[in-house]
């Protein structure tokens, strides 16, 4: 139930990084989803497009990785340089 | 096209447990316990409140934070039983409060002038298992009506609750629900809990309810 949560928290935590960086428009959204992290990562993936399908976001991927335990954390940004972010 | 990767390798909770982190060092120094209030919807958080503001509510200074993803309702049937204010937090769709956001409730709460905080959070028996918002202790309201199966069904919350107050004991006789499985039940998950039944409606267990209360008060947090 909480994914949308941890997606707009994933979806702060990107947009910070590209607004202090000045990075370009994000592309991919790369994370790690433990077994035991009490979220479905079919959800969190659908809840994270549906975000990132809005402003100031254009439509990046969210690539989720399984892993034993119950770790959730954002792994890395790919970004796109030659897009800004607005 | 120009794409690179840039690594973060953060825990998408750390913001929060860090400001959770803050709040409790702040809470600590200045003294002050708090008890996140959780519970599914309608099983009677702000009913066990009114009651508890009106017994205890003249010894101790009860700072209260309510969440509710619409309306400002709660606090304002608290607002009538105390002078203090209550601090209301709309999450707006959210279905839990967050560290940050009882951080920003704080600013207007003078922990000096506070002996216990309770923050009454969004009805819901799974997410504000996962969010720390600073707290000592969680205490949950899990209503008779609800049946004997819900620590089994929600065995996170549980087993995550030092207190389950069971509420809508004044129903006992007009519901086929059995005291004993529920404990059981509750036990099998979070042995342990201490298990409180009341009727916040007929005010009956309720001492029992702020017995515990004044004691995490009194007790050095």
């Amino acid at each position: 139930m909480h994914e949308m949560s941890i997606a707009l928290e994933v979806c702060r935590m990107a947009e910070e990084r590209l607004e202090a960086r000045q990075l370009g428009q994000l592309v991919t959204v790369g994370l790690e989803v433990g077994g035991d992290a009490g979220l479905e990562p079919d959800n969190l993936s659908f809840c994270l497009e549906a975000l990132l399908a809005q402003p100031p976001f254009a439509g990046a991927r969210a690539e989720i990785t399984r892993v034993p335990g119950d770790d959730l954390r954002l792994t890395y940004l790919e970004v796109d340089d030659e897009r800004p972010h607005h | 096209m120009s794409v690179r990767i840039i690594d973060v390798r953060e825990r998408v909770m750390e913001k929060n447990d860090e400001i959770a982190r803050t709040i409790r060092a702040r809470r600590e120094h200045a003294g002050v316990p708090a008890i996140n209030l959780v519970s599914s919807p309608g099983a009677g958080k702000t009913l066990l409140l009114e009651r508890t503001l009106d017994l205890i509510g003249d010894e101790l200074r009860i700072a209260l934070v309510t969440g509710d993803v619409q309306t400002h309702n709660d606090a304002r049937r608290l607002s009538e039983h105390t002078a203090a204010l209550v601090q209301a937090v709309v999450t707006n769709g959210a279905c839990h409060l967050d560290a940050r956001q009882i951080d920003h409730a704080l600013e207007a709460i003078d922990l000096e002038e506070t002996d216990l905080l309770v923050i009454e959070n969004v009805g819901n028996l799974v997410c504000p298992a996962e969010f720390d918002v600073g707290q000592h202790a969680r205490a949950m309201v899990a209503a008779i009506t609800e049946g004997e199966e819900k620590p089994l069904k929600y065995p996170v919350m549980f087993h995550a609750c030092d207190v389950v107050v069971v509420n809508k004991l004044d129903l006992l006789p007009h519901l086929d629900f059995d005291l004993d499985r529920f404990v059981a039940n509750v036990q099998a998950v979070n042995p342990h809990a201490r298990l409180i039944p009341l009727s916040a409606r007929t005010g009956e267990g309720v001492d029992e309810w702020c017995a515990w209360l004044e004691a995490q008060a009194t007790t050095p947090k």
